[in-house]
């Protein structure tokens, strides 16, 4: 298309958006509200996350083996653990080096007598891509021959795994939610536009206008609603999230917790994303559907 | 041109509005349509535009069926034919040049060539001094130059009007037939639909009369008052 029609079609849909200021200015609100509450969802999840990654990459699983495997079988285990989905990191602890890691934690008296006659078991330290994955990667591990035991995680992280997950599900189904609400008064505010513009339209008809010609303002209408409504929700969570970052961090619940908000500026470009990214499609998924009911006539 | 083969129109409601209505109209013709309100002249503008579908019977435009073209192509077919109402049907949030001027914009037509057009058509309907006045700031029968002008813009090859003259005096009536005439002169086929008998009798061209849908009498020459 040439630029003077694009730019056209955009003046077009700018025009739309302030034809009907009221109903643009409450789909807006009703937009942005709905985004603020995902948002908050978004943000407590995006925290859990980041905290189950901390402690992922803290805590490992440890593979022990049986005493009597030979070198080569030793190997093969790794090579085996590597294969397992989820694990990503696979690093080998010889009976030696298990025995001077536990001179560190224990102290030297109660190492002593074994260090002539060695029974620590050789091991393996397994670090995973995701803590959600640790039971079945824990069974995939004990299939493995040659292996004797393994230790793992303990029984706190099984439930913050457990919140992460609550906390996904619930921020789906509020984003579900979102999207449905927000096509629904897009669409309702662009239907207001098309009957205000219907003799615009009718002409455009008659003077021999394709359909999509006569779609594209209001696409763009659509589309310009849900960024903005984007725009204002990204800033009010920006501000709201710094706000309680502040009063938060820093605060003895917070140290005894041993718990560390992320910052907001580590999180801008994604909520970014998402919100401009769902505005958009929200948008234009809304306008497409009033206009098909429309158009079809 | 435009021919009608054996058209019928039956509306949901179950109005028979158009019977067996067969008709054809050559290139560079001048066509009225004339009839008693309601014998069904808009339902056949309506057919012709493809703004309605014929219940049975074939309409073909510039030597294509039209009968079962696919909606998507209907725009294609349109921007062949200039549309003039009775009520204008003109923006009123936009001047006289971007009236003319939209209907460029529509079929995507360069800058250039709009620039170069408009001012063209608008002197031809002779509104040159008033591209940019508002349609508000308009007589009834500027107004209906201006739409008259946004049909020509595009070089259609017919105009079609649908009672052109029905909110004018019988003055601006005649100025506004006089320049669908001259459009005619250029070339173009030009169909009106109208009630303006006296116009129809003087202007001594084709008259197409139909009463409660059918054609009744098809007058190369006529007149409103011929007898059937
Ligand atoms: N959309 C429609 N639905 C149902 N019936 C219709 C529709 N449009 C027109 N009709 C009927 O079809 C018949 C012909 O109507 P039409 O508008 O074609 O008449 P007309 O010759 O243009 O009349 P007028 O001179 O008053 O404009 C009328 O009986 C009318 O009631
Ligand atoms: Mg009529």
């Amino acid at each position: 298309m040439r630029f003077n029609v694009i730019s056209y079609l955009f003046k077009e849909g700018i025009k739309n958006v302030f034809k009907n200021k009221k109903s643009t200015i409450s789909s807006l609100m009703i937009m942005c509200a709905t985004m603020l509450i995902f948002g908050l969802f978004f943000v407590i999840g995006e925290n859990i996350n980041a905290f189950v990654k901390e402690i992922a990459d803290a805590q490992g699983i440890r593979v022990f083996l049986i005493n009597s495997a030979t070198d080569s079988e030793i190997e093969e285990v790794g090579k085996e653990l590597l294969e397992i989905e989820g694990v990503r990191d696979v690093r080998y602890i010889s009976k030696e080096e298990g025995l001077e890691s536990m001179r560190e934690t224990l102290g030297d008296e109660i190492i002593a007598g074994y260090t002539e006659n060695n029974i620590l078991p050789a091991s393996y330290e397994v670090k995973l891509t995701d803590l959600e994955l640790n039971e079945e990667v824990q069974k995939d591990i004990l299939q493995i021959p040659n292996v004797e035991d393994i230790e793992s995680s303990n029984p706190v992280i099984e439930q913050i795994i457990r919140l992460a997950k609550g906390v996904k599900i619930i921020t789906a189904v509020i984003l579900i939610l979102l999207i449905v609400i927000s096509i629904a008064i897009i669409a309702n505010t662009i239907k207001l536009t098309v009957h205000a513009r219907r003799k615009e339209i009718s002409i455009m008809k008659y003077v021999g206008a394709t359909n999509s010609f006569i779609r594209w303002p209001f696409l763009v209408e659509g589309v310009i609603i849900g960024v903005i409504a984007g725009l204002i929700s990204v800033g009010i969570v920006g501000a709201l999230y710094t706000y309680f970052y502040g009063k938060l961090s820093g605060t003895i619940f917070m140290d005894i917790a041993n718990l560390k908000l992320i910052e907001f500026k580590d999180m801008f470009e994604l909520i970014l994303i998402v919100y401009l990214g769902l505005g958009a499609g929200i948008g234009a998924i809304g306008s497409a559907i009033s206009m098909r009911k429309y158009l079809d006539v | 041109m435009i021919e009608f083969r054996k058209v019928c129109k039956k509306y949901g409601t179950g109005t028979m509005a158009l019977k067996n209505v067969s008709f054809n109209i050559q290139k560079g013709e001048f066509a009225f349509l004339v009839g008693s309100s309601g014998s069904g002249k808009s339902t056949l503008i309506k057919l012709i535009l493809k703004e309605e579908e014929p219940t049975s019977g074939n309409i073909i435009i510039n030597g294509k069926d039209t009968t079962f073209l696919k909606q998507g192509k209907v725009p294609y077919l349109r921007r062949s034919m200039g549309v003039v109402f009775q009520d204008f049907r003109l923006l009123p949030d936009k001047t006289v040049y971007e009236n003319v001027a939209f209907a460029m914009y529509i079929v995507k037509a360069t800058p250039k060539h709009i620039r170069r057009q408009v001012p063209m058509v608008l002197s031809l309907v002779g509104l040159s001094g008033k591209a940019k006045m508002y349609p508000s700031e308009l007589s009834g029968g500027e107004q209906q130059r201006v739409a008259l002008a946004r049909a020509l813009v595009n070089n259609p090859s017919m105009i079609i009007a649908d009672e052109p003259t029905g909110n004018l005096d019988p003055d601006t009536a005649w100025d506004i037939m006089s320049l669908l005439n001259e459009i005619n002169m250029r070339g173009t086929t030009v169909v009106v639909a109208t009630h303006a008998k006296e116009i129809v009798d003087q202007m001594k061209k084709r008259v197409i009369h139909i009463d409660k849908g059918v054609i009744v009498k098809d007058d190369k020459k006529g007149g409103y008052n011929c007898e059937i």
